[in-house]
């Protein structure tokens, strides 16, 4: 999404008449450049695009800088074909061109077709490159049709001295079946320097490799903007999400003995791909989660000496996974298992907070806040028998959570 | 230029570090991994080891605009004795210079440094011209020995500020 103004340099010279890219040099050139503009104005809505023909009479500006996309396309019509190419000089109105833009915040990039051999010295190439990259103008050159052995060592010499932090590219791109444009998508000319392929360019990729059904999701952004919209939505959620909870469960692990992470940090990912497809609740319920945590630590630290009530909050915990799925069931099984495995005693706490939070991790991925406070409040009343001091801590924070 | 031997910079001017408007500065034909901040940051600037370096040839444009109007009194620009800057031309108040349009328009000032300034010496400027700075253009055209890199380790810009509204300070009259 960088904010760049860009030049296209367009040969048109006689060297463009020649079928060895179908179905001719100038038509693939062409393809090629409405590919590039359409790619540089989605990427970023207040993107330019200009260009100019090198070769015919002489060098000639078609459109200014614009980020109309249909202006820029319209001028593509009607371009004759002659002459000879003049790199140096279209580079060069190329930078003037740039640098009587409007928006003085753009980043500069020129992108050149160069088809024609070129007749210049590597020096003064080089030349050229310095005073690019003195103005801090980036140049993309994409090296095709004719080949003379020195063109592409000249072409190099000039991004070399062009180039700045890999800002600039080239790409070869030999005479074969497959169009100059499908070449030219897979290239950091349209992925913006490895920014990753903005929307458009992924498309398009798509509908090159294998037809309508290349899509994202399967769904055609043009037919139907809203579920492939919806759908990308939720997938960059489920992907946070995924995330958080790999960053939490990484944090448990830190904090508990090694035994008891591995059946926390699986559960807890296990819960998470179970819930997959739910969106916005989901997020709402594990950010209650985090709250609630730190009181369900203290209700279970309480209820350490009871383990009936361990228990009894372990099957209130069943009952209310057995409107979920397996997969939750056999984990509170396990964990049942564990707390009925280990006897009330203080020597055994290490383990017991272990499964609580292993318990609070399940609770996390049950839907909605409010098994919660039932379950709490469960605890509580099994609890008649703990201390009051105990009780006295505990109802402050239930004042403060409610 | 000034012919006083001043050494020390009058109290009264400050140094302008604070009302540099960071998102603004830009340098151009500056190296990559010798930039404008190593030259103008505090802490890096005192670094004689971290310069600013020029890039493709030996000359360096700098724009620094400001977040109010100031006045601008002095400029310390130190380098090492051999790559040091040399010429140095300001431009008070233009935005977004090139190198090509940087000879058509007369510098606000310039100065030709000496040792003495590439140690350290403040570099009077002409007061008048600079009463009503928003953004300061300094424009290296050679360094002392003609090489192709130029390095600058610390440049300090001294002046005073002219008293202009805060905008965010404006505060609503409620009415009763």
């Amino acid at each position: 999404m960088v904010l760049e103004a860009t030049m296209i340099c367009i040969d048109n010279s006689e060297w463009m008449r020649n079928g060895d890219y179908s179905p001719n040099r100038f038509q693939a050139q062409a393809d090629a450049v409405n590919l590039i503009c359409g790619a540089k104005t989605q990427s970023n809505p207040e993107n330019t695009v200009g260009i100019l023909t090198m070769a015919g009479k002489g060098v000639r500006v078609l459109v200014t800088p614009t980020s109309d996309l249909g202006k820029i396309l319209a001028c593509m019509h009607g371009l004759e074909i002659g002459g000879e190419m003049n790199l140096t000089a279209g580079i060069q109105v190329a930078q003037l061109a740039l640098k009587h833009r409007q928006n003085k915040k753009q980043q500069l990039r020129i992108i050149v077709f160069a088809g024609s051999p070129v007749k210049y010295d590597k020096k003064v190439l080089e030349l050229i490159g310095r005073k690019l990259k003195k103005n801090s103008v980036s140049l993309d050159i994409i090296n095709f049709g004719e080949e003379d052995g020195e063109k592409a060592e000249k072409l190099e010499a000039l991004l070399s001295a062009v180039n700045n932090n890999d800002s600039s590219h080239i790409v070869h791109v030999p005479p074969g079946p497959s169009a100059l444009s499908d070449v030219l998508i897979s290239t950091p000319i349209f992925t913006g320097d490895g920014e990753g392929g903005s929307g458009f360019a992924a498309a398009a990729a798509a509908v090159a490799a294998g037809g309508v059904t290349g899509f994202d999701f399967g769904v055609d952004p043009n037919l139907d903007p809203e579920l492939a919209l919806a759908l990308r939505v939720s997938m960059e959620e489920e992907r946070a999400r995924q995330e958080a909870a790999a960053k939490k469960a990484a944090e448990e692990a830190a904090k508990q003995d090694v035994g008891e992470q591995q059946p926390n940090s699986q559960d807890v990912t296990m819960a998470e791909t179970v819930d997959a497809g739910t969106t916005v609740p989901e997020n709402k319920t594990r950010d209650l989660m985090d709250d609630d945590n730190a009181l369900l630590h203290q209700a279970l630290e309480m209820s350490m000496d009871d383990s009936s009530s361990v228990v009894a909050v372990r099957d209130t915990d069943m009952s209310d996974a057995s409107a979920d799925d397996h997969d939750l069931q056999l984990a509170l099984q396990l964990s049942v298992q564990d707390s009925t495995a280990d006897q009330t005693n203080q020597t055994d706490v290490n383990k017991l907070l272990g499964d609580q939070s292993f318990m609070s991790s399940i609770l996390a991925s049950l839907p909605g806040v409010d098994p919660n406070d039932p379950h709490v409040k469960d605890l509580l009343a099994s609890m008649q028998s703990q201390s009051e001091i105990k009780d006295e801590d505990k109802e402050p924070k239930e004042d403060e959570k409610k | 230029m000034s012919v006083e031997s001043v050494s020390v910079v009058p109290r009264s001017q400050i140094d302008l570090l604070d009302f540099v408007d960071w998102s603004g500065v830009e340098c151009l034909n500056q190296s990559g991994s010798h930039s404008l901040p190593n030259a103008l940051k505090q802490g890096y600037r005192e670094d004689d080891d971290l310069n600013l370096e020029s890039d493709a040839d030996e000359q360096l444009l700098i724009y620094i605009p400001f977040l109010q109007v100031i006045k601008l009194h002095s400029v310390v620009i130190k380098g090492p004795e051999e790559e040091g800057p040399k010429t140095v031309k300001l431009f008070a108040n233009r935005e977004h210079m090139g190198f090509s349009n940087v000879n058509d328009f007369p510098p606000s000032d310039s100065a030709v440094l000496s040792t003495e300034n590439l140690e350290g010496k403040p570099v009077i400027v002409k007061y008048v011209k600079f009463q009503n700075v928003r953004s300061l253009t300094i424009f290296i055209e050679e360094n002392q020995s003609g090489s192709e890199i130029t390095k600058i380790q610390k440049i300090v810009l001294y002046g005073t500020t002219v008293e202009t509204t805060d905008m965010k300070g404006l505060k609503k009259i409620e009415d009763h």
